[in-house]
């Protein structure tokens, strides 16, 4: 908890005409990754390359780790969920939020708890971080229930034209933010690892943010003032309109939180989950740097 | 000069295709920059009165395709189409009323684009068939080895003013100039296939959106800043790519007119030169209102 705006109080939220948010138990299967008749995807530098950890249960990768994979591939610190039936999948992506408890129903570690850490588009693949003994005994087709909770959730606190999205309520309250102000003056300052340009923005544009993460177009080689930034950060980028589809609007802002990592590809990067976006006048980024504390493992009670 | 290519050794493959039907879902309506609702045609089927040479933006229409929307029935032999069909490349209605006549395709957007003459693109609907000549994958240059080539057709390279400078850059003749910031949807992915949406040039839309790419033509030669699109499509510094505006008018939020990707590589590999009449118009279907 770092004085943010506190739990969300049902009463005021009701008197500012707000709804209440309804959490739904969902079905996520653990996925197998899934490759193509050939085994290479082509860098950016036109070198082939075998593609690691793009989906699946990725071993031994943590959020505080760093979202440079040298060796990955879109690697996500955890397990990732998909379902069947494509609408059911796209629906459990939609639905599902950072911070959603999850419980393993079926298998060898049946009954290990988990908590969202993000989610990725295209297909859909919800990300959900466990402890790394629970996830050693965990294998593609384990049967995970999602309690999805936090679309529709919009508390009485935050600035009128700021909209959040992809967050369970319960987690909001005890990441880096601070409100200040009242009426058409109020501001939500968000403590962030780096605040980047719109240029950066790669894959997950002109997609819906509610059901997509958008790739930074940072490499390890070049990360534009980015520094180390790990899994788990609060990322800000300027003059990205995150409200529905991902696209340029100037004088606006989205931060979101870094859900899975680096890619060779060009286009492709550390890719973060939207959760707040807004005009620049009424959501402000502050740059902790190094001191910067997001997403971790003891919020999420993953240690 | 001229610029030298190896087109003598570049081969040509016959496809097939159909005009694709417009699609849609029963839920009908997609979501705008500010959130507005709208079902608005320009994807599939056959898009009349927006030939090369018209303004991209100002329609009632997302995503629109000029011309004829073809793809292959089969999906692997669709993608082959996908892939292999290149700017510039005749395409020849095989069926119907309008059995015979020819088109050239004026790039991809997960569908082949062909853009007839209006009296032609009058007589074709969905299903038609047609076939492709497709040649130009695989096109290079021998003095301007550091750029890739793709999608562009022996026959358009042919056509394009500029070429070999005595510096040993390629001269380019552009009708605009694109910042890093517009490039949207389709970053990300590869660079045969589709094209890339320009955000900014939402005509009519808030002056927030803008990025001043509302002017733009269908057909326009562009240049995308900072973008390497040798191998896919993505932001680097010092790069540039050369597209043509094979798409229009979008009311998608991150969507937009789009450019074909043509030729990739550093920036200081070329020498552009800002000239408004780089445009397809100026080589194929020059009065596609009259016929030809």
């Amino acid at each position: 908890m770092s004085g943010g705006p506190g739990a969300a109080d049902q009463a005021a939220e009701r008197q500012a005409g707000l709804l209440q948010s309804v959490a739904v138990n969902l079905l996520g299967v653990v996925e197998h990754p899934v490759l193509g008749d050939s085994p290479y995807r082509i860098d950016a530098d036109g070198v082939p390359y075998v593609p690691v950890g793009d989906g699946g249960i990725v071993l031994h990768l943590r959020l505080g780790d760093s979202a440079f994979v040298p060796a990955g591939d879109h690697a996500a610190p955890g397990a990732c969920l998909v379902h069947p039936d494509e609408a059911a999948r796209h629906a459990l992506v939609l639905y599902s939020c950072i911070g959603n408890e999850a419980e393993v129903r079926t298998g060898a570690a049946v009954g290990a708890r988990g908590a969202i850490v993000g989610k990725r588009g295209e297909s859909g693949r919800v990300i959900v971080g466990f402890r790394q003994d629970d996830l050693a005994r965990m294998r593609p087709g384990d049967q995970v229930r999602v309690r999805s909770h936090g679309q529709g959730f919009r508390p009485a606190w935050l600035p009128a034209d700021v909209a959040v999205m992809n967050i369970d309520p319960a987690l909001l309250a005890a990441l880096p933010l601070e409100a200040a102000g009242d009426g058409a003056d109020r501001v939500l300052h968000a403590g962030v690892r780096a605040v980047l340009p719109a240029r950066l923005a790669g894959n997950g544009l002109g997609r819906p943010a509610a059901g997509w993460d958008l790739d930074l177009q940072l490499s390890a080689a070049g990360r534009d003032g980015a520094e180390d930034l790990l899994l788990g950060d609060l990322v800000a980028i300027s003059d990205i309109d995150g409200r529905y589809n991902l696209g340029y609007r100037r004088d606006w802002l989205t931060i979101g939180v870094v859900c899975h990592g680096s890619s060779p590809l060009p286009g492709h990067g550390p890719g973060i989950t939207p959760i707040l976006t807004g005009p620049a006048g009424m959501l402000r980024a502050r740059r902790d740097g190094a001191g910067h504390v997001g997403l971790t493992e003891s919020m999420l009670q993953l240690q | 000069m001229r610029a030298v290519s190896n087109s003598a050794r570049v081969i040509s493959q016959v496809l097939t295709g159909q005009v694709w039907p417009a699609l849609a879902d029963r839920h009908g309506y997609r979501i705008g920059p500010d959130g507005q609702p709208f079902i608005l045609p320009g994807m599939g089927g056959v898009t009349l009165g927006v030939h090369c040479g018209d303004r991209a933006t100002g329609y009632a229409a997302d995503h629109l395709e000029p011309g004829a929307s073809v793809r292959h029935l089969d999906p692997a032999a669709n993608m082959a189409v996908q892939f292999l069909s290149c700017v510039g490349n005749q395409v020849r209605v095989e069926s119907g009323p309008a059995a015979g006549e020819i088109g050239h395709i004026i790039g991809q957007h997960a569908y082949v684009l062909v853009d007839f003459p209006e009296p032609v693109a009058a007589r074709i609907t969905t299903g038609d068939a047609v076939t492709i000549i497709a040649t130009g994958q695989g096109l290079s240059l021998a003095e301007h080895q550091a750029i890739v080539l793709k999608n562009c057709s022996p026959d358009l390279l042919e056509e394009m003013p500029g070429g070999s400078r005595l510096d040993g850059r390629l001269a380019v003749h552009v009708a605009a100039r694109v910042p890093a910031q517009a490039i949207g949807a389709g970053v990300g992915m590869i660079s045969e296939y589709a094209n890339t949406d320009l955000m900014g040039a939402y005509a009519g839309l808030g002056e927030d959106l803008s990025l001043g790419l509302e002017d733009l033509r269908v057909g326009d030669i562009v240049a995308l800043e900072d973008q390497d699109h040798r191998y896919g499509r993505g932001y680097r510094p010092g790069y540039l790519t050369i597209g043509v505006i094979s798409t229009g008018q979008c009311m998608l939020f991150g969507h937009g007119p789009g450019p074909s990707t043509l030729m990739s590589g550093p920036a200081d590999a070329f020498a552009l030169v800002d000239d408004p009449e780089a445009n397809l118009a100026s080589w194929y279907h020059a009065d596609p209102g009259a016929g030809w």
